[in-house]
């Protein structure tokens, strides 16, 4: 199959695209495909310790680039999965260390030994953002059921529209379905009525991610929690597979809030 | 005389054959006459066949930077104009970016009419998409908007704004001073609306808790934004 460059981005900070970046990378390697997830924060690097393999970074990205290793050296197996790789990036320098030619041609180059290719985008909307935009062929961006979260996801798909990198595709992370029956949390009806744009995946809230996550041990690598489960629907979405999302929506928070008589 | 005209991404300034120094003059005093229009937007001139020195553009460019205005290309007729343009570091065409799609919003009518009459000549923008949070759509004539506003974009028109969809977000019609520009939707709920130099902020949760959706039309009524349901009239 060709390969696929997917960047995992949101907008807001914090509403899980690294948990979302290294999940899927693992439920896609488990689907026996070879994937690669790249840490695309640089200076604020944290997928390598979500996936736990924190200890055994010697190079990074930025030294690929730079010239200092070849790009065999920098990456990282994670011996969990069959064909799962890491390449992380710089801790010590900052967003203007790669460009967006430079990750396009980073990509280019993982493109020949992977059928998938994760990019864990920073937040924000700032050169970091674009430079993980460039090589993308998907985008997966990731919202919580909140208006804040949901406005900012708003405005990073206007970007990746007007960059022509679209469709992008939603992951709506951290669902909490009580209260959304009790109409506290957006529903996911709520935020498609807002942003308009396909969803890939709903994720239940899960309080095993953040065990996993201190661990190093992502859910989706051996766990049947409901997250785990919920990021390996996305990753056979992926894959073209056709999986019907889990959508039992009791009515909207916004429609009882604006609309009722 | 300048004539202004909306690009998809932008404004078109046009110069004509009078002195340079007159039309950068009445262009500033449009800049300061309408700052809330021009502000934070993007601006191409073309200056026909004047020519044009160094220091003449560097002004022009301090002028517009001086409005929060960016200017990002220059077309001339005048080939060391055109040199000089290019050192600069301005595009000389307008090339990938759209073609002129509005004409000249003819004179600002200061009637108080907004019923029956017919308006020939204005153009406009018309915009079939959800136009996001963080967009702007900017345009001297009017704006037609055929889907959502979604809360945090913007619609700046010099006439008026029509949504077929829901208004979110901030819209500002008759933004170059023009009293008679309406604002309509389908469901009107903007969290900031403009109309000349009229403001009218408005909380979506207060406001509209308890009211059936509606077509809304928001006008000036002595200097205050007035809406009123479409069945009403």
């Amino acid at each position: 199959m060709q390969s696929v460059v997917i960047t995992v981005t949101s907008g807001k900070g914090g509403v899980g695209k690294t948990t979302c970046s290294a999940n899927v990378g693992c439920a896609l390697a488990l689907l026996q495909k070879k994937v690669i997830v790249m840490d695309g924060d640089i200076g604020l690097r944290n997928l390598d310790i979500v996936m736990g393999l924190e200890n055994r970074i010697v190079y990074d990205a930025v030294d690929v680039i730079e010239g200092r290793c070849r790009l065999r050296q920098a990456l990282i197996r994670d011996k969990r999965a069959p064909e799962l790789y890491l390449l992380p990036t710089a801790q010590t320098r900052d967003k203007s260390a790669i460009n967006p030619q430079q990750m396009v041609q980073l990509c280019d180059e993982l493109r020949k030994d992977f059928d998938f290719i994760l990019i864990d985008s920073p937040a924000g909307i700032e050169q970091g953002f674009h430079t993980c935009l460039a090589p993308a062929n998907r985008v997966l961006i990731v919202t919580n059921p909140e208006v804040s979260s949901v406005r900012d996801a708003d405005r990073v798909i206007g970007l990746v529209e007007s960059q022509e990198k679209g469709p992008a595709h939603l992951v709506i992370n951290r669902l909490v379905m009580s209260r959304v029956k009790r109409q506290e949390m957006l529903s996911v009806d709520d935020i498609i009525e807002v942003l308009s744009t396909e969803v890939i995946g709903i994720v239940p809230e899960d309080e095993n991610i953040l065990m996993s996550t201190n661990r190093g041990t992502p859910v989706a690598l051996n766990g049947r929690s409901p997250a785990a489960l919920a990021f390996h629907d996305i990753a056979r979405r992926l894959t073209g597979e056709d999986v019907p999302l889990n959508t039992q929506q009791p009515t909207s928070f916004l429609q009882r809030l604006f609309g009722r008589g | 005389m300048i004539t202004i005209k909306g690009l998809r991404d932008g404004l078109l300034v046009i110069f004509d054959q009078q002195p340079w120094l007159t039309q950068v003059r009445e262009l500033e005093s449009k800049l300061e006459a309408n700052a809330h229009f021009f502000k934070g937007g993007r601006i191409a001139m073309d200056v026909r066949s004047l020519a044009l020195s160094r220091d003449e553009i560097k002004r022009v460019d301090a002028l517009l930077t001086q409005h929060e205005v960016s200017l990002w290309a220059i077309l001339s007729q005048d080939e060391s104009t055109r040199h000089t343009i290019k050192a600069f570091g301005f595009a000389t065409s307008l090339a990938e970016q759209s073609q002129p799609v509005a004409e000249p919003s003819g004179a600002e009518s200061e009637q108080n009419a907004a019923e029956n009459t017919v308006t020939e000549g204005t153009d406009g923008l018309l915009a079939r998409k959800r136009v996001r949070s963080g967009q702007i759509l900017r345009h001297p004539g009017h704006i037609v908007v055929i889907g959502d506003v979604n809360p945090g974009a913007q619609l700046i028109a010099g006439g008026d704004i029509i949504v077929w969809g829901k208004l979110h977000g901030v819209a500002h019609a008759g933004a170059l001073g023009d009293n008679s520009a309406v604002i309509c939707a389908l469901e009107l709920m903007p969290s900031l609306l403009k109309i000349a130099d009229a403001t009218r902020t408005s909380s979506p949760l207060s406001q509209k808790r308890g009211r059936i959706k509606q077509p809304e039309t928001a006008m000036l009524e002595l200097q205050e934004i007035k809406i009123t349901s479409w069945r009403e009239k």
